[in-house]
Parts: C-alpha cells; sequence; structure tokens
C-alpha cells in the first residue's frame, strides 16, 4: 500500500455514469439513469401514453356502458346523470369557495397592509391551516414585516405566494418532478415580474426571493421533502449503509491535507462535522444550503492552518470527501434532491452556495463510486477491508479510531509517549556508562603519556644565565621622558 | 454574506499544480502565493465585480480539482459555465494534453461555454527559454481551430493575467445581449400563462 503517489485514477466506466439516452449529459439513478433532461422527456412522453391509455379505456367503459345501457332500455337511466349533476355540484362548491379567497384576497390587499387582513386569507382553506406550527407562523409574520418595505410590490407578492400555495395543494398527488418544477417556475416569473414590472432593484429582488423561498418552502417542507412517491428513503439508506462500510479509509489514504494533530484544526474538522449533520434539520433549502458554506468554510479554515496558504479545490474536495465519511450526515439524498428541487435555481447555479453544494454533489458521486483503485489499494485489499476481515494500518496519529473516547486516545497517547521516555532513558543509561567509561580510559590514557613523556625527556635543570634584570632595562630612552607632572595650586 | 450575486459562471480547469489557483489569486488580490496568507480562507470560489463599458458584471470564478481521480465527476463542474479557462503548464507537455481532453468534453456538452485556453508560468521562461516545453504558434494554431482565446500569463509577475479575465467578460456581456434577445423570452410567456390560467379557472 503506497500512500505516498500523490495522482491516481477513478476507474469508474464513463458509460455508467452517463445518460442512457446518450445525449452526454450525467445521468442519475434517481431518474432511471437519464439525465434530468432526457427523464423529464421521458416521463412527459410515459405520462401521456398514460394518459392516452386511461382516456381509451375509460372510452371502451364508456361505451360498454352505453351498450349495456342501451339494451336495458333505459330502466336505470337516472345514475349516471344523478353521478355527474353530484360532481358538478362539488365542483360548483369549491369555486364559490375559491370565489371567496380571492375576494377577500383582494379587498385585504387594497386596504394597508395590516397583519389581521394578510392573515385572514389563511382561514378558508383549512387543509392549509391546519397543520401550521409555531416556526411556521413566525416565518410568515416575519414575511408579511419584510414585505411591508416592498409596499404594492409587496402585496403582490403575498397575493402571488398564496395562489402558488393553493396550487400546490391542488397538485398534491401529482410527481415530484412536477412539483419541483412548478416551483422553479414560480421563482423565475416572481423574480422576473419584480424586476420588469415593479421595477426593485436587482440587489432587492434578491433579498424579496430568499424571503419568497423562506416563506413557501416551511410551509411545504413537509410534503415535498423525501416525499412517499420517490425512492429518496432508500438510497438515503443505501448511503448510509456504503458511508458505514467504508469507516476504515484514512485521510492518507485520500491524500487529505488536514492534520488533526493540531487542537485548532480538530476543532475545525469536528465543527464542519456538526455543521455537515445540521443540515437535516433546517427546513429551508437556503438554510440547508448555508450549512454546506458553513461546513466548507471551516473545511478552508482547517487546510489553511495545516498548510499555511488558502487552499485551492485540489485540497479542498478530498477533504470534503473524508468530512462526508466521517459525518455520515442523515438523509444526505433527500437533503441534496430537496435541494436541487426547490432551492431557488440563480442560487444555486453560479453563487459561492452553488460552488460548494456542486462540491457535495461530487463528493458523494466519489463515494458511491469509490473502489480500490481511487484510494491507490489492490481490489484485493479493497475487498477485504469492506468485508472487515481486515483493517489497514494507520499512521501512528491514528492508530485510534478518532470516534473512540477522547480520554482513552489520551491514555493510548500517554502510554506510547511513556514507552517511548523509557527507551529514551536507556539509551541515556547506556550512553552514560559508555561516558564513564571513557572518562576512566581517558584518565589512564592522559597518565600513560605523561609518564612517557616525562621518562623520554627527563626533568634537566639549568642554572640561568642571566640574573633577574630591573623591570625598565629594556626601555632605553626613559631618560628623555619628560619629568612627571607635579601638583599645582592655583588661586581660587 | 456569501449570497453574492453572480452573473457569470467561469470555471478552472487544468492538471493538477499548473496553476489555477495562483492565476485566481494574482487576479483577485493581485499577489503570488507564496508562504503563509491570512486574509483569504480559500481560493477555489471567488465573485470578483468588473466593469465592462459601464456595466457591472460579477464574475463567478470556480476552481476545479484537476486530480484525475476526480475527471469523472468534472462534469458537474463545469455545467452551466459561460466561460472556461483552461490551464496548462508553458513547461509541462502533458499539462497541454490534458487541455485538449478538457477542450474535448466542453465542446461536447457546455456548447455555450466559451473557451479560454491559457499558458501559466511564462516567468519561468523568460529566464530561460530552454524550458518552454509547449510551442506558442502550435497552441494557436490549435486554439484557432477550436476557436478559442489563448494566452500566456505569469501568476508571479501578473503578465497578462487581467487582460484574460477582462476579455472573458467583455465577452459574457456582448455574447449575453446575444443570447438574450434570442433564447430565454419565450419561455416565461408560457410559464405566466400557466400561472393566471390557474387562477382563472377557478373564478
Amino acid at each position: 500500500m503506497s500512500l505516498k503517489s500523490e495522482r491516481r485514477a477513478i476507474h469508474v466506466d464513463q458509460s455508467e455514469l452517463l445518460c442512457k439516452k446518450g445525449c452526454g449529459y450525467y445521468g442519475n439513478p434517481a431518474w432511471q439513469g437519464f439525465c434530468s433532461k432526457c427523464w423529464r422527456e421521458e416521463y412527459q412522453k410515459a405520462r401521456q401514453k398514460q394518459i392516452q391509455e386511461d382516456w381509451e379505456l375509460a372510452e371502451r367503459l364508456q361505451r360498454e356502458e352505453n351498450e349495456a345501457y342501451a339494451s336495458s332500455q333505459g330502466a336505470q337511466g337516472g345514475q349516471p346523470s344523478l353521478g355527474f349533476a353530484k360532481f358538478e355540484e362539488k365542483k360548483s362548491n369549491e369555486k364559490t369557495r375559491k370565489v371567496t379567497t380571492v375576494k377577500k384576497f383582494f379587498t385585504a390587499s387594497s386596504k394597508s397592509m395590516q397583519k389581521k387582513d394578510m392573515k385572514e386569507p389563511k382561514a378558508p382553506s383549512p387543509s392549509l391551516t391546519r397543520q401550521y406550527s409555531i416556526e411556521t407562523d413566525r416565518v410568515s409574520k416575519d414575511f408579511i414585516e419584510f414585505l411591508k418595505t416592498y409596499q404594492k410590490a409587496g402585496q403582490d407578492m403575498y397575493k402571488q405566494c398564496k395562489l402558488f400555495l393553493e396550487a400546490v395543494q391542488h397538485k398534491k398527488e401529482s410527481n415530484i418532478e412536477e412539483l419541483s418544477e412548478f416551483t422553479q417556475d414560480f421563482y423565475q416569473n416572481t423574480a422576473d415580474k419584480l424586476q420588469m414590472y415593479w421595477k426593485v432593484p436587482p440587489n432587492k429582488v434578491e433579498e424579496a426571493m430568499d424571503q419568497i423561498e423562506k416563506f413557501i418552502m416551511t410551509r411545504l417542507y413537509k410534503h415535498v421533502f423525501c416525499p412517499e412517491t420517490t425512492d429518496d428513503e432508500k438510497k438515503d439508506l443505501t448511503v448510509q449503509k456504503r458511508i458505514r462500510a467504508l469507516h476504515w479509509v484514512t485521510p492518507q489514504m485520500l491524500c487529505v491535507p488536514v492534520n488533526e494533530d493540531i487542537p485548532e484544526v480538530s476543532d475545525m474538522v469536528v465543527k464542519a462535522i456538526t455543521d455537515i449533520i445540521e443540515m437535516d434539520s433546517k427546513r429551508i433549502p437556503r438554510d440547508k444550503l448555508a450549512c454546506i458554506t458553513g461546513c466548507s468554510k471551516q473545511i478552508f479554515n482547517a487546510i489553511r492552518i495545516t498548510k499555511n496558504e488558502p487552499a485551492s479545490a485540489d485540497d479542498f474536495l478530498p477533504t470534503l470527501i473524508y468530512i462526508v465519511l466521517k459525518a455520515n450526515p442523515p438523509r444526505l439524498q433527500s437533503n441534496i434532491q430537496y435541494i436541487t428541487r426547490f432551492c431557488n435555481p440563480s442560487r444555486l447555479m453560479t453563487g459561492e452556495d452553488g460552488y460548494y453544494f456542486t462540491n457535495l454533489c461530487c463528493a458523494i458521486a466519489f463515494i458511491e463510486k469509490l473502489d480500490g483503485q481511487s484510494l491507490n489499494l489492490s481490489e484485493e485489499e479493497f475487498n477485504r477491508y469492506m468485508s472487515g476481515q481486515a483493517s489497514p494500518k494507520r499512521h501512528d496519529s491514528d492508530i485510534w479510531d478518532t470516534d473512540t473516547c477522547p480520554g482513552v486516545k489520551q491514555m493510548h497517547r500517554n502510554l506510547d509517549l511513556l514507552s517511548q521516555l523509557s527507551e529514551r532513558q536507556e539509551r541515556i543509561v547506556t550512553e552514560a556508562k559508555k561516558l564513564e567509561k571513557d572518562l576512566i580510559d581517558w584518565t589512564e590514557d592522559v597518565t600513560r603519556e605523561v609518564q612517557d613523556i616525562v621518562e623520554k625527556y627527563p626533568l634537566n635543570i639549568k642554572s640561568s644565565s642571566q640574573a633577574l634584570a630591573s623591570i625598565d632595562s629594556e626601555n632605553v630612552e626613559d631618560d628623555r621622558l619628560p619629568p612627571p607632572l607635579q601638583p599645582q595650586v592655583y588661586a581660587g | 454574506m456569501s449570497g453574492q450575486r453572480v452573473d457569470c459562471k467561469v470555471v478552472m480547469l487544468g492538471k493538477e499544480s499548473v496553476g489555477k489557483t495562483s492565476l485566481v489569486e494574482r487576479y483577485v488580490h493581485h499577489r503570488f502565493l507564496q508562504g503563509p496568507y491570512q486574509n483569504t480562507i480559500g481560493a477555489a470560489f471567488v465573485a470578483k465585480s468588473m466593469n465592462v463599458g459601464g456595466r457591472i458584471v460579477t464574475l463567478g470564478i470556480w476552481d476545479t480539482a484537476g486530480s484525475e481521480r476526480y475527471e469523472a465527476m468534472s462534469r458537474i463542474y463545469y455545467r452551466g459555465a459561460k466561460a472556461a479557462i483552461v490551464c496548462y503548464d508553458l513547461t509541462d507537455l502533458s499539462s497541454f494534453e490534458r487541455v485538449k481532453f478538457w477542450v474535448n468534453e466542453l465542446q461536447n456538452f457546455e456548447e455555450h461555454c466559451r473557451i479560454y485556453i491559457c499558458g501559466t508560468k511564462i516567468d519561468l521562461i523568460e529566464n530561460d527559454k530552454s524550458r518552454r516545453q509547449v510551442d506558442f504558434h502550435d497552441v494557436q494554431d490549435y486554439a484557432d481551430e477550436i476557436k478559442a482565446h489563448l494566452c500566456e500569463t505569469s501568476s508571479k509577475t501578473g503578465h497578462s493575467v487581467d487582460e484574460l479575465f477582462q476579455k472573458v467578460a467583455e465577452d459574457f456581456v456582448n455574447y449575453s445581449d446575444f443570447q438574450v434577445q434570442t433564447e430565454p423570452k419565450g419561455v416565461d410567456l408560457t410559464q405566466k400563462r400557466d400561472l393566471s390560467s390557474y387562477s382563472c379557472c377557478h373564478h
């Protein structure tokens, strides 16, 4: 297992990822292997076909019934028309109810924007009001407060949102992709209207769109998050299991440029994990995105501290993958789908949030397709790790899984340290002994050498030829020096 | 706040360590990455506003991971991009080979994305001409063939960096004016009708 090499190839057959129709975009299992566009087309086709078939069936039944009716000579003639009358009645009831709603609406909006007036239109539609929580109420209040700053345009926006919500209520049974498209259209139209018709400046439009998204998605969340009609939940579980099975992946395998031994960095890693997990608890797509962005910012900080320079995408993506693996965020797939379907597209496609979101999608795609080669492991090794038969040797700092209790981790670290210390101490003792021996040897050597020299050059005292001379004898020119200065007394 | 409005998505493509990040860093912060920096937390995404003929255009610049193991995912990155700056290292022939891969991808799957081919690290060549591995005229021919804009830059000295991004923004303005007339408006009308037809049918 050589972890040194930096460059690896992911070995996923391109064709597996592409749209089944061969349009060149990536397919998605959620859309049965089509890309979003082809899936929509396919879906529409299938739906048209279904409608056609239903219609044909209905017609055939009608014909059969007519024949039966003709043969029975109108014995039960009243039945169908009665049914129809009932239906008619129901429909007209509904109509009048709608009319009152809308009427109330107009009267309300023509007056000054008062909370009471604004809230009233909710009443006629009990199915909507029933499930409002405190949070929802708070959001609506905030929304109304916010809209006041927009005056006329605000009234119109509120109206549009209400109409939209009611429309969604009626579309409850329809497919989630349709709802998504409907919502996206709504965003688009509202933004256009604000800008073109109400002449709201672009930055204010942006702000308003955020508020609108918050308002409508708080209400729709329950119905459209991880809906039963899709297999989102199943996929959540698949991803979750997959991540759990990959628990043995180490930062080294992914070449993650983050050193968790630095306490500050490990704090940031924990925060990043918390952020990404928190995403599931938010209701509004934008808030979910904010969680992803928060997580990404923590990652960037962690990389910056480890590497001492700003992170590039080459550092960021592996780290994000690692964080996702460590966090195993709940309902990951559902959250991604929900954001894709119901977030304001202008935010998702280009802005900073969109960038991090795209990275998260990439990280998930990578995790799903991950194999031995993308971690630089042999197929065999990879399979053994996956099946839990073996666990890879880890780096010193990672002998203990980061999931274990920090106390235990600390203890093991201390034990390591202690054993290292005792080893060093032993080394010192042996070195000291050696030094002692060296010292003794050295004294002996010196003594011997001195004796040798003494023997070689025996002490021979010669009588000195020159008697002790006066110190100044060498200073020949002393006589020429000026006489020493004498102290003089000045009158003072 | 992070939700800055962005008009034009620009993706940076190129092999690892050709200097994508440095290029962005030089353009946005006018400095060359050497040693520690405290002000930026990352150079992976940057939004930069600029003035093009009196109009303010905000470029959202997306850095991408150049490693081959993420190649399969790269299409997720450049979806919806209006411009792609494909970088190669002038002193590394293999990095130019990879340029062809991305250009090919872009041409096939993101036809509205304009391509800018950008040679990096020209400062290394100015000191020592023998280090040049990729001939300018060869690349120019290639760029002409695929109708891409070509430039050779240095993030260290800032050579041609501002000009490159200015060109991206100008092209975006000129191009999008043209697109507005031809593309999206038709869709809007039908969508509006959808909404209003809903509110009408209940009266």
